[in-house]
């Protein structure tokens, strides 16, 4: 029962913040300068051309007008058809404007659909990575503060912090592909292929949580109830393990949901950088070509996955911690 | 004597940080008799909790134990080997500290966590023999529906039930001695002298013995049949607490007993006087909504003041007393008009507070200032001393110079240094600092200051100075104080007439010698037995003390809110909510089965 009204206030929270993201998105791409219409039709188009392919596309009607019509298709899951983009492939078209290849374009939701497993997969071995480094040292440094291990924490921290992302991704191409051949680089072509991008996302991440989870189980070994724990008979490794660890990662998870935003923000350069096909490079691509369907429907996506996300950390944190109540 | 269980000999401590050392505990000796309760008195400071660790070799760096033998069962506990010494933590020898509330892992059920424990230092112990202990003592200390809160986490019990909750995880291994430490200095009077009830008890079933430490002798001298008095980590004296108490060897224990406010004794009660009502309170009510848990959208209504009416006189010390969760923060709150009544109506100098514009209630607000509680808190850290007194009179629009002229003047009024004036407040003593916020309060020339606990984080000495100020200060400017206050003894000492509040209500209110000498509800009596006191006290608490917890103030019991804990209770306290009846003399009880006046003397020569 609990759960089940937790989750129905969170949606209606969520569908609130994603309603307003949508509006947003949608009027600022009205409004920046660039004729979607001269894009789609070509620069050499005759100017009754683009006001017919305008009028087709409803784009002559009031911006509010448009909203709606917008909103209708979304709620049955249209996201709408790409302004550029053919169905069949990469190809940006020509300049001609009756070319019959071209009225064949992608749905905003396929492009999406198939670019983000590739996100995923980046992402979450990101995340595997950061963890493996991040947990074991965080904690460590958090148990002795001040000794090596807190040193050797916030040193790795603020190492990590202070690396450009783009600095490190060619870094780590000149040596681990091209000198040493240990690892592919550029574009994609199995599962290798991720693991270079992936190192350079995780160093993003790794300073936030060594830092965050150094801080939890410092505070946490401090309070009464773990330095009781000794008086009261229980052991250091079960203290340490059953007690402070449980209550020192619920910064963490909450710390990881807004972390999201980051991964994603790291993304969009990284992908970019080693030409990795996923969500990120269809991003700037569809910036660079003034796609507005295609830039609507991802910053929509995104902000829906941002709230699931952030209801399943408030579930998760809950869990761990019955005093939470969101 | 028989064969001690503890014995302690020649015990020293030290803090050595930066290379200097302080001996916290010097030179300590003493004996433990199996099953025998022995107090530990001694001021905050003095080097209790310090040693209580140091007998389970639980301190750690910077403190160090340089010297001493503490023999525990023949077993020298300070040449353990780690193993050996787990065996008897937490096994043979159980700890509850002061902070009931921090003690066990705030995420988990905390019968679980005494499992954990017990299984941890009697691993031959089953699951299930294990769990069946826990539920049985957890009846034992009289948690209600031990099964259901066997689940519970620590943040789902009071501070009361939390502290009963410890003493079984420290009793639940049957240890032949338990370290208790302070155990009921957060606790609300009545359930402090629960859990002292609770301990006396079990452990006369149990034949444990008990180390009782306390900052007060008289709650020592409650439960322990001998009692160590401790001076800068020395035993200064030792002796049966009995004779201690009556006839104190060693000038310190002297010392420590005069300070200790008489109640009934040779006291001087203020009596009520006349004069015009600065203050009217008439039928304020305040209640919050705070959202169910679980709920999509539903609300709990806390009823925080209910129906509460009173009159402050020009020049009248008012008291209001009663236990966390009566309501007194809430009423503090209204009475300064932070926030302002649901209904009802609170008046000042006759001018109801509510009718008035912001400009008017700005500059009303000069005639009732607020004293709070935490000396520390309450002033900006960064502001030098003369600035800050200041600043009320800069806010009223008084220009720089004339400031600074009355800022010193109210200075020099509370007894701060001038030398201070351009001082931060940083280093200043709790007292020093509660000086300041009085000043801040006199500049304005007020003509009510509304003290809400102000005085309870002062030692003994800082508060008998403050209240000599205050008594000054109300003799050259005519003041009227409220003390809003747990204290019965601060209350005894300065006001003329008390409120004693219930659940969100004034149960009674009458003039000092009556509340204290003849009350005429339960409640009150109830209060005053569980004060912890060297002298007789004219309440014995077989006879009045209560059981239980204050019901919350979500579901108030149908009728009269005391109802449920009431001894006097009967069948129409179910149906009728007793309003605030008038009696002799000015006095107000809300009771249908009140005490009538003086024919329970007899009670006072009971104890």
């Amino acid at each position: 029962m609990f759960v089940l009204s937790f989750l129905l206030r969170r949606l209606l929270q969520g569908a609130l913040i994603i309603l307003l993201v949508t509006f947003i998105i949608f009027t600022l791409l009205r409004v920046v300068p660039g004729d979607p219409a001269r894009l789609i039709v070509g620069g050499m188009a005759p100017d009754e051309v683009v006001a017919m392919k305008a009028k087709e596309l409803g784009l002559d009607r009031p911006i509010p007008i448009q909203f709606v019509s917008y909103l209708g298709d979304l709620v049955t899951g249209d996201l709408g058809t790409s302004f550029v983009r053919p169905k069949s492939g990469a190809s940006l078209g020509g300049a001609s404007f009756d070319d019959a290849t071209r009225e064949e374009r992608a749905k905003v939701l396929d492009l999406i659909l198939a670019t983000l497993p590739m996100t995923l997969q980046l992402a979450a071995v990101a995340l595997a990575l950061a963890l493996l480094v991040a947990v074991p040292l965080g904690t460590l440094g958090g148990l002795y503060p001040g000794k090596w291990p807190d040193k050797l924490a916030l040193a790795i921290g603020s190492l990590c912090v202070s690396t450009p992302n783009f600095w490190l991704g060619i870094v780590l191409t000149l040596f681990l592909s091209v000198k040493l051949k240990l690892l592919p680089a550029i574009g994609y072509r199995g599962f290798s292929y991720t693991i270079l991008p992936a190192i350079v996302l995780a160093v993003e991440i790794v300073p936030f949580i060594l830092r965050t989870l150094t801080v939890s189980v410092a505070q946490v070994m401090r309070e009464d109830f773990i330095q009781l724990a000794p008086i009261r008979g229980l052991s250091r490794s079960r203290t340490i393990f059953s007690h402070a660890l449980g209550n020192s990662a619920i910064p963490l998870i909450n710390l990881l949901g807004v972390q999201l935003g980051m991964l994603l923000g790291g993304v969009l350069v990284i992908e970019f950088i080693f030409d990795y096909p996923g969500l990120g490079l269809l991003t700037i691509n569809a910036v660079l070509q003034r796609d507005f369907p295609l830039i609507q429907g991802i910053a929509i996506f995104i902000s829906v996955m941002f709230v699931m996300i952030n209801v399943l950390v408030d579930l998760i944190a809950m869990t761990i911690d019955p005093r939470l109540e969101y | 004597m028989p064969v001690p269980i503890l014995a302690v000999s020649n015990l020293s401590v030290d803090l050595d940080r930066e290379g200097r050392n302080r001996r916290i505990v010097d030179d300590v000796t003493f004996s433990l008799a199996p099953g025998e309760v022995l107090g530990l008195v001694g001021e905050a400071g003095s080097g209790k909790s310090v040693l209580a660790r140091a007998l389970v070799r639980a301190v750690s760096t910077p403190l160090e134990i340089a010297a001493g033998r503490i023999v525990f069962e023949g077993k020298d506990i300070l040449s353990l080997p780690p193993r050996a010494l787990s065996a008897i933590r937490g096994n043979r020898i159980g700890f509850i500290g002061a902070n009931p509330m921090g003690s066990l892992d705030p995420r988990l059920p905390i019968g679980q966590q005494i499992v954990e424990k017990l299984r941890c230092v009697r691993p031959e112990i089953g699951r299930a023999e294990a769990r069946d202990k826990v539920l049985d003592l957890l009846g034992r200390v009289r948690i209600p529906s031990p099964a259901a809160r066997f689940h519970e986490a620590p943040f789902q019990f009071s501070g009361g039930m939390m502290q009963r909750v410890m003493i079984v995880d420290a009793l639940v291994s049957d240890p032949s001695l338990v370290i208790a430490d302070n155990i009921t200095q957060p606790l609300d009077v009545t359930v402090a002298a629960q859990i002292i009830r609770l301990i006396d008890g079990l452990r006369q079933s149990l034949d444990t013995a008990f180390l009782f430490i306390s900052s007060s002798l008289p709650v020592v001298a409650q439960i322990a049949e001998r009692t160590l008095v401790m001076q800068r980590g020395r035993i200064v004296e030792e002796g049966r607490t009995a004779e201690l108490a009556t006839r104190p060897a060693q000038s310190y224990t002297r010392a420590l007993i005069s300070r200790i406010p008489s109640i009934w004794k040779d006291v001087g009660a203020p009596p009520a006087r006349d004069g015009e009502a600065v203050l009217t309170v008439d039928n304020v009510r305040r209640s919050y909504l705070v959202r169910r848990r679980g709920s999509f959208n539903a609300y709990n209504e806390v009823k925080a003041v209910r129906d509460v009416s009173f009159s402050v006189k020009a020049g009248e010390n008012f008291g209001i007393v009663g236990e966390s969760g009566c309501g007194k923060s809430t009423l503090t709150r209204l009475l300064a008009w932070l926030e302002q009544p649901d209904g009802g109506r609170i008046a000042f100098l006759g001018k109801d507070l509510s009718h008035l514009s912001a400009r008017s209630l700005t500059e009303m607000r000069r005639s009732f200032q607020l004293l709070l509680q935490d000396p520390y808190g309450s002033l900006p850290s960064g502001m030098p001393l003369q600035r800050m007194i200041e600043e009320p009179l800069l806010i009223h629009g008084v220009d720089r110079a004339e400031a600074a002229r009355r800022a010193q003047e109210a200075m020099a009024e509370v007894g701060l240094d001038l030398d201070l004036a351009d001082r931060l407040p940083v280093g200043l003593s709790a007292g020093q600092r509660q000086r300041i916020n009085i000043a801040r309060a006199l500049v304005l020339k007020p003509r009510l200051l509304i003290l809400d606990e102000t005085l309870s984080a002062l030692d003994q000495v800082e508060q008998a100075e403050l209240l000599d100020l205050f008594n000054r200060l109300q003799a050259t400017h005519g003041f009227s104080y409220v003390f809003i206050s747990h204290d019965l003894a601060l209350v005894r000492r300065m006001c003329h007439r008390i409120a004693v509040m219930y659940l969100g209500r004034i149960v009674e209110l009458a003039d000092n010698s009556t509340l204290f000498e003849q009350p005429h509800h339960p409640y009150t009596r109830a209060l005053l037995s569980a004060m912890p006191t060297l002298e007789d006290n004219r309440f014995p608490r077989p006879r009045y003390l209560l059981d239980g917890e204050p019901p919350s103030p979500i579901d108030l019991p149908l009728g009269c809110s005391f109802r449920s804990r009431c001894p006097r209770a009967q069948g129409d306290c179910q149906k009728t909510d007793p309003p605030l009846l008038a009696l002799a003399g000015g006095n107000y009880a809300a009771c249908l089965h009140r005490h009538e006046a003086l024919h329970e003397e007899e009670a006072v020569h009971v104890e």
